[in-house]
């Protein structure tokens, strides 16, 4: 389902939630919304979902118009599925009923369901690895399997469009990197348009087409996992998704030049979007800076702290300029003097 | 808003609505109407009554004036009841509050052995009826009953204690009204963290110092609410004074205003008006001071109950134990069984020996006398209608006062309140004097019918079914109910197969309460029965006062199986429900 959103606002009272959000989301595809919370993201998938009308703009889907101010077709007449933060299971209905439900209740379940409806239940049963489960209650479940009934009930009536409130959010770390494998499959399977909540920049990173960062009710910036990453366009972009320190200094063209270190340094920075040209600053993301110790050619600091990670270790890093977020390989000892360098390999 | 009506003028693809839909303005009068008309049907049946009580009470023959409370407070009658209701409340509250505490504490903290069945112990003198609470205690203690058996044993001149005097009617009322105590302490010394003790232990403070210096005030607003709830419960009281007090000349406010309206003087209705008021505003006062209490507690609804025991009774664990259960069984079992024996003896003053039983009571009130058996059936038609009414408003009220709360639907609680919160008396007096003539010059038979009765309980009981609705919506999370629209699931299905299976348990109980409160019920009905319509409690009361002792109290053994009959049939339901999984 292709979904379009023209200057979408919603206020609650005084509070404006969401602030004149335009988007499209094409047929298919896979976007993740990410954002702190209170930025409005779930607010954004409540108007989707129809349980909020707008208080101004309009939401089309399929070139229909679903919303507008004043006005919402109602979750049960769009072809929808979604995925509740904490589930949502009715504790009455075993597994196979769950799913069992939306098949018969959505008018828009398709013709070829409805009447291979066990044969259509088993298969969505074995899609999310719950064959054997079909007689347990919720209560008799894991979170990782409730997690599944959850996703396959949202699935079961072939919707058009799936909507994922924070998902994995109540998981344990281990399953959810297993739970983010099985939601790329399922996308893929099913190749319904999916758009996903989220506050956790490494699931945004990891299974959306696109992402779209929000902070204080508007959008901030939309691309590829990849262009999000690499070139952020905002502060909060640069500091919320890529953790990037913020070098301040002067650019000349293409060339930035840190503060302190005028006649020493010159960092390329094609990709590094304008606003933090004509700002003065250069985003530099923690993996993206070369240790070496102290009265080496680079900006000058001190280890303030340290944290042994396994692979790498992360430092703060005291400079002139202030504090920098930086993971390295190399190991340094707290108080030691180093050297700081830009890794040119963009 | 997700209203279905409104798709239309979405359909067309113009974003500007320049010219406002007719559906829409047809369905926003409709709900504006809906609206409307429940506020009128609220005025008319729940606050209406009220203002004709205070109106009457002001209307003299000179017009307005204060004349009716000017001649009650002269008369002597007046102030001795007065001080004998104060007595007789302060007295019941004051065995409540001490019974009540020392219970919940030994409930809340103690290791004592089946707690789930002493819960269920304590409760029973309250879910008794007051007035077979009350035949029970005069029977046991009469001097015909089991306690001068056993007092002959000892002494044959030995007689038990009276139970028409202060102190019975107060030892009654206090039995009866302590479970509300306990039950509102017991939550607030769960919640009370354990470090709080440990911290004032930590600090020097022995066993005893501990819980008069932390435990008591930390409970102190529970205790203060379950104190004022059985004040409160002690002015609504008309069943243990009226069975106890009226033949030994002892009147509290509740009945002298029956004698008032009974009496049917020249003044009769104005005068019983004034003295409801005076009744009622003592009772608004407990109200306020009781919500109060309630809400200074507020801050500890995040608290979680801790279960677990926090002292060990050791070698005392027994005794105490024993002690518990044998006075569960005083106050309670061995007063009804003692009654039920009264109502097996062949005639009032035999002996206890199997030669002189009989259930020839029991074979005259059912199948002998008509009117016990139309009393039944009224009493039955009643409440099971009261339940299904009450059941429907109640739950629809619950949902929006829930799902879309605003002042409108706070108030409508409140108002909805009002009937049950008043004293039943003051309640009754105000539905004759509403319904008498409902609006100036027309009488539609319903003062004198059954009618009024059902009028009067769905009114009086509807504040039960909304609070347990309430309470059973709260325990949804509304992601349940938007799950089911997302599956497609609109009005009926939604309802049918999401919400009310898992709601049933909690509205069930809720129900449960209203039919048993309506099939026991005897101060509202004693002043709104007519002859055909006379309800169980008033047979019973009827029998009591005509000195049929035998007669009443195998009645009063009747009511008390179908009480028990209806209870084990909700447990099997609730037990059937937890099977399926619903409260897990």
């Amino acid at each position: 389902m292709s979904i379009e959103l023209r200057q979408v606002s919603k206020k609650f009272g005084e509070y404006c939630a969401l602030n004149s959000v335009d988007l499209t989301i094409a047929d298919g595809e896979f976007v993740a919304v990410l954002g702190p919370s209170g930025c409005g993201k779930t607010t954004l998938l409540r108007l989707l979902a129809g349980f909020e009308q707008p208080t101004t703009g309009e939401i089309y889907m399929d070139q229909v118009q679903v919303a507008k101010k004043g006005f919402a077709i109602p979750p049960e007449k769009r072809k929808i599925g979604m995925v509740f933060q904490a589930f949502a299971l009715w504790p009455h209905m075993n597994v196979m009923e769950h799913i069992r439900f939306p098949i018969r209740h959505h008018k828009e379940t398709p013709g070829h369901i409805r009447k291979n409806e066990k044969d259509h239940i088993s298969k969505i049963l074995s899609m999310v690895g719950l064959s054997k489960f079909e007689k347990r209650m919720p209560h008799e479940l894991s979170g990782g399997q409730k997690q599944r009934v959850a996703l396959a009930r949202a699935i079961a009536a072939e919707p058009a469009l799936l909507l994922m409130d924070e998902p994995l959010s109540s998981l344990d770390a281990m399953l959810r990197m297993e739970m983010r494998r099985e939601i790329q499959t399922l996308h893929r399977q099913t190749g319904t348009s999916v758009v996903y909540v989220t506050h956790d920049q490494g699931e945004a990173l990891a299974m959306a087409d696109r992402i779209v960062v929000m902070k204080n009710g508007s959008i901030e910036q939309v691309g590829s996992p990849e262009e999000i990453y690499r070139t952020p366009h905002t502060e909060f972009v640069a500091k919320f998704v890529s953790r990037a320190n913020l070098a301040h200094g002067k650019w000349k063209d293409d060339v930035f030049v840190p503060n302190g270190c005028e006649d020493t340094l010159q960092w390329q920075g094609k990709h590094v979007a304008s606003y933090f040209k004509s700002s003065g600053m250069f985003p530099v993301r923690p993996d993206q800076i070369q240790l070496a110790p102290a009265h080496k050619p680079g900006i000058q600091g001190e280890v303030v702290n340290v944290q042994f990670q396994g692979k790498d270790f992360h430092y703060h890093i005291q400079s002139h300029d202030g504090q920098w977020e930086i993971y390295s390989p190399l190991s340094f000892r707290l108080k030691e003097k180093v050297t700081l360098n830009l890794i040119e390999t963009q | 808003m997700n209203d279905p009506s409104l798709q239309k003028s979405g359909d067309k693809r113009d974003g500007q609505e320049v010219y406002p839909n007719l559906l829409s303005v047809s369905f926003l009068i409709g709900k504006k109407l809906v609206i409307l008309l429940s506020i009128a049907l609220l005025i008319f049946f729940f606050l209406v009554p009220i203002g004709k009580l205070i109106y009457l009470s002001l209307m003299t023959k000179t017009g307005i004036s204060f004349g009716y409370y000017t001649e009650i407070i002269q008369q002597t009658r007046t102030w001795r009841t007065l001080k004998d209701t104060f007595v007789i409340v302060m007295g019941s509250t004051l065995l409540s509050v001490f019974l009540g505490i020392i219970t919940a504490w030994l409930m809340a903290y103690s290791d004592l052995k089946h707690k789930r069945a002493l819960h269920l112990g304590l409760l029973l003198s309250f879910i008794l009826p007051s007035y077979v609470l009350t035949l029970s205690w005069s029977s046991f203690m009469g001097s015909q009953g089991l306690m001068a058996d056993l007092l002959q044993q000892f002494n044959s001149d030995a007689k038990p204690w009276s139970m028409y005097s202060y102190g019975g009617i107060i030892f009654v009322m206090g039995i009866h009204h302590f479970p509300l105590v306990y039950m509102l302490t017991v939550d607030v010394l769960k919640k009370i963290p354990r470090d709080m003790e440990w911290a004032s232990r930590a600090s020097g403070a022995g066993k005893v110092k501990c819980f008069f210096l932390i435990t008591l005030p930390m409970a102190l607003p529970g205790v203060a609410a379950g104190g004022l709830l059985a004040f409160l419960a002690g002015l609504d009281n008309f069943g243990i004074p009226a069975f106890l007090g009226i033949p030994v000349n002892i009147s509290v406010l509740s009945t002298l205003i029956y004698e008032e309206i009974i009496g049917f003087g020249p003044s009769a209705f104005a005068k019983g008006a004034s003295l409801s008021v005076m009744l009622g505003i003592f009772a608004v006062i407990g109200i306020i001071l009781q919500w109060i209490a309630v809400h200074k507690n507020k801050n500890s609804d995040t608290v979680l109950m801790d279960e677990n025991p926090r002292y060990e009774l050791g070698k005392h664990r027994i005794w105490i134990g024993a002690l518990l259960w044998s006075f569960l069984m005083l106050i309670t079992v061995v007063p009804v069984f003692s009654m039920i024996l009264t109502s097996l003896k062949k005639a009032y003053g035999l002996p206890f020996k199997l030669s002189n039983l009989t259930f020839s009571h029991y074979n005259y009130i059912l199948f002998e006398n008509p009117k016990v058996w139309q009393s039944i059936q009224n009493s039955l038609i009643l409440s099971v209608t009261t339940l299904m009414i009450c059941l429907i408003l109640g739950t629809a009220l619950a949902y929006f006062r829930v799902r879309h709360p605003s002042w409108y639907t706070r108030t409508a609680e409140i108002v909805i309140g009002i009937p049950f919160a008043l004293p039943g008396i003051v309640f009754g007096l105000a539905m004759i004097l509403t319904w008498m003539e409902p609006i100036p010059g027309w009488n539609p038979d319903i003062y004198g019918t059954v009618r009024i009765l059902f009028i009067a309980y769905v009114c009086r009981f509807l504040i039960l079914q909304v609070r347990a609705s309430i309470t059973a919506f709260m325990q949804i999370d509304v992601s349940m109910e938007e799950a089911a629209h997302i599956s497609g699931a609109n009005g009926w299905g939604k309802w049918i197969f999401v919400l009310l299976p898992l709601l049933l348990p909690g509205l069930l109980s809720g129900a449960f309460l209203v039919f048993l409160t309506a099939l026991t019920e005897l101060t509202v009905s004693a002043l709104l029965w007519s002859s055909g319509s006379q309800t169980i409690g008033v047979t019973i009361f009827n029998y009591e006062q005509a000195g049929n002792t035998v007669y009443s109290t195998a009645l009063s053994s009747l009511i008390l199986a179908l009480i028990m009959l209806g209870m084990a049939v909700l447990l099997v339901l609730q037990k059937a429900q937890k099977q399926k999984g619903v409260q897990s």
